[in-house]
């Protein structure tokens, strides 16, 4: 049996972090404010409709829908590291895999309100449900994206069920409402065997039922595009380039988090210079993967040069998307990869940097696939003025585009207020096994 | 040495001309005589180029461009020029309509999509943008096309389709002699030309090759449509329905399930995988919330 001041220190340590702080408040006003100021940005849109855009008849899809790839892309990190790592007996994921799960539910849950932001007659969306037909993408992908929420959810919440119990009983200065909320949530949780048995295998069955529908979710979104015919999105190979680009924009975003909460939750002990090591290398190994896929999509249409694809290639290799088609894939890929080599790079300083530019070059990528493919129709665009032909997105539109992002930090900051990060229960049993 | 200078000097100029006068005669319309002195019926006014306007913005300012403005499409070739230049306006209406009617390169002909009243609207409006422009009308009268009757014959043994055209005047029936007949069929999008246009003979008569393998509906029914087009008598349209196609009985394509047909005619595929995954996610789901009933009431037990 582990000595008991052991298992108080972890206790304590892990749920230090459960306080409102000054740092707290501060950071949480900034985020509330801005998120106001992007929320006016969006009533002047529900006012006007979509003409405060810059999207129009032949542009519809715009920044929107970037943001949408890029926010369902994010959220398959969650089952990556609970998952497939837990499966395969990668013991050094577990202290990541609340972070990686709260990062993968908050940014599922807001990618359905980036989709509801990007219709310029909202309460429509009930349609979708009333005339939906099952052979459309969109309602597939509404079914899973709905599905994965469930799933994520319920990986979330159900290891922290032990934790709970040590939430209700542990933390001191926190409101009596909260302290009921956590009791309720531990649902009696005594540790019991036959607890644990249920808890570990309900566990197991959510871990193996996330692989399917994650990787629905992210082939579906590739479909909406796919399953067109129009240049640059007519790919056979939509659906594996946008799992693997999904999943180096979700270890980088696991990074971030990962940094931040190491440093302003003090968790120095728990998440090690070995945790950004073997992050780090995973990151490699998915933009390897992910660079694979991008050699497929440009450099064999290229080679062909086929005369629509031709068109549309020409403006992203040397026209006017060049420099962000390049800048994507030299600074948000190739560049950290090789950085990334060297055992230098792979602390956590270095590694935050890297991965902002990873996580930037994520949404660019987004937009270089949504974009100028629409800029490019089969039928030639006649007789319209030239701001129709281009795509420029309008301040309200970035502003709107800037929500669900604050959104999500919202979230991510609240959950981490709430809930340990570290899960408590799992170190505590970590350190039994090992001692 | 002057000599020599003078003798480049005129080949040079020979070959400039002889070059430029190609490049116009490419350009120049080869239109017959009859039709180039034929003039529009209808009185060229505000309201009729106003009408030709929206005629024109719909069939002719995508390449024309807007008249007088010079900002048609430049990546055509031969250029589509601008119509209040000179030359077109030099042009004679029936030129004009000739043009409309043929078309010619990147031109397609309005002949079969654009009625004649609207044909010489547009010419309305092209002149309009010319100050010298005076009208020639023309002798038809197209209150007296009402008076025609085109009698269609079909003759199965021979397969060819005859029309008769008279005029019945209030003094007795007039044969139309010498006018320009065409001859469709209605298809899914407009009409198909049967045989080429021909004109009456004497007796007002015009016999067609009409072919055998035309697919009609279910029972072989063709709408058959005969146009004549008369300098005093103007344009007549007749429409009849024959028996005379190929009896075709094709399922429209939203009559069976479909990947393109409405939700209650969804391939079984489709239905089936779709349910069977909601199902299956769904009843995983519901395990794991009674899992969690379970783990509540153990501890509540204890």
């Amino acid at each position: 049996m582990l000595d008991q001041s052991k298992t108080n220190k972890i206790t304590s340590d892990l749920l230090s972090h459960i306080r409102l702080n000054y740092a707290f408040k501060l950071w949480m006003g900034f985020l509330i404010t801005s998120f106001l100021v992007c929320m006016y940005a969006y009533i002047t849109q529900l006012d006007k409709g979509l003409a405060v855009t810059g999207l129009g008849d032949y542009v519809s899809w715009g920044m929107y829908i970037s943001n949408f790839v890029f926010f369902v892309a994010t959220s398959l990190i969650g089952m990556l590291i609970s998952s497939v790592l837990g499966l395969s007996g990668a013991k050094w994921a577990a202290p990541l895999a609340r972070i990686a799960e709260i990062i993968a539910l908050a940014f599922a849950a807001v990618a359905g309100l980036v989709i509801v932001m990007d219709m310029g007659r909202p309460e429509r969306l009930i349609n979708v449900f009333l005339y939906g037909r099952i052979q459309s993408p969109i309602t597939w992908d509404v079914t899973v994206v709905t599905c994965y929420v469930l799933i994520s959810t319920l990986l979330l919440y159900i290891p922290l069920i032990p934790d709970m119990k040590y939430c209700y009983e542990k933390t001191d200065n926190t409101p009596k409402i909260l302290k009921n909320i956590y009791k309720a949530l531990s649902l009696n949780w005594i540790g019991s065997d036959e607890q644990k048995k249920i808890l570990n295998k309900s566990v197991l069955i959510l871990s193996i039922l996330i692989i399917p529908v994650a990787l629905g979710i992210h082939t579906v979104t590739s479909w909406l595009f796919a399953s067109t015919s129009r240049t640059g999105w007519d790919s056979s190979i939509f659906g594996p380039y946008f799992v693997s680009g999904a999943f180096v924009s979700g270890c980088a975003a696991v990074i971030i988090a990962m940094n931040v909460y190491r440093s302003s939750y003090n968790l120095k002990d728990y998440i090690t210079e070995m945790h950004f090591d073997k992050m780090a290398k995973l990151l490699v190994l998915v933009s390897l993967v992910y660079l694979y896929f991008n050699l497929n999509e440009y450099m064999v249409p290229g080679y062909k040069m086929k005369k629509f694809e031709a068109m549309h290639l020409h403006e992203l290799f040397a026209g006017s998307h060049a420099i962000l088609f390049w800048s994507v894939q030299v600074f948000g890929l190739i560049i950290p990869i090789i950085l990334l080599l060297f055992k230098k790079m792979r602390k956590p300083s270095p590694m935050l940097i890297i991965a902002l530019f990873v996580l930037l070059g994520a949404w660019f990528k987004r937009y270089i696939i949504v974009v100028p493919t629409m800029e490019h129709p089969f039928l030639p665009i006649q007789n319209v003025p030239f701001s129709f032909k281009v795509y420029t997105p309008t301040l309200t539109e970035s502003l709107i585009t800037l929500a669900p992002i604050i959104l999500v930090l919202i979230i991510v900051t609240g959950l981490s207020k709430l809930f340990p990060i570290i899960p408590i229960q799992e170190t505590i049993d970590h350190y039994e096994e090992t001692k | 040495m002057f000599r020599k200078n003078i003798i480049i000097k005129i080949t040079i100029a020979f070959i400039i001309t002889a070059f430029f006068s190609l490049q116009l005669n490419a350009q120049r319309w080869d239109v017959p005589s009859n039709k180039k002195a034929k003039n529009s019926y209808i009185k060229f006014d505000n309201n009729t180029a106003k009408s030709g306007e929206e005629v024109y913005t719909k069939n002719c300012k995508s390449c024309h461009g807007d008249v007088g403005k010079a900002n048609g499409n430049k990546t055509l070739n031969p250029q589509p020029p601008d119509l209040s230049s000179t030359l077109t306006q030099e042009l004679t209406d029936g030129e004009l309509f000739y043009i409309l009617n043929t078309g010619r390169n990147a031109m397609p002909n309005f002949k079969n999509t654009l009625s004649e009243e609207d044909r010489w609207k547009v010419i309305s409006y092209i002149r309009s943008f010319n100050k010298k422009y005076v009208q020639v009308l023309s002798k038809t009268d197209p209150s007296k096309s009402k008076l025609v009757k085109i009698n269609m014959n079909f003759n199965a043994a021979t397969n060819k389709m005859n029309l008769s055209v008279v005029a019945n005047e209030a003094s007795g029936p007039v044969v139309l002699k010498d006018a320009e007949v065409m001859l469709f069929v209605s298809r899914y999008f407009g009409k198909l030309q049967i045989d080429k246009t021909i004109r009456t003979d004497k007796d007002g008569n015009a016999t067609f090759n009409f072919p055998k393998d035309l697919p009609g509906d279910s029972i072989g029914n063709l709408t058959i449509v005969a146009k004549v087009s008369d300098e005093i008598y103007g344009e007549i349209e007749s429409q009849t329905k024959l028996t005379i196609g190929v009896p075709t009985d094709k399922p429209s394509l939203t009559a069976k399930r479909a990947i393109w047909n409405v939700l209650k005619l969804a391939p079984w595929w489709i239905i089936i995988t779709y349910t069977s995954i909601v199902l299956i996610v769904g009843l995983f789901l519901v395990l794991i919330v009674r899992n969690l009933f379970r783990i509540s009431k153990i501890g509540a037990q204890q």
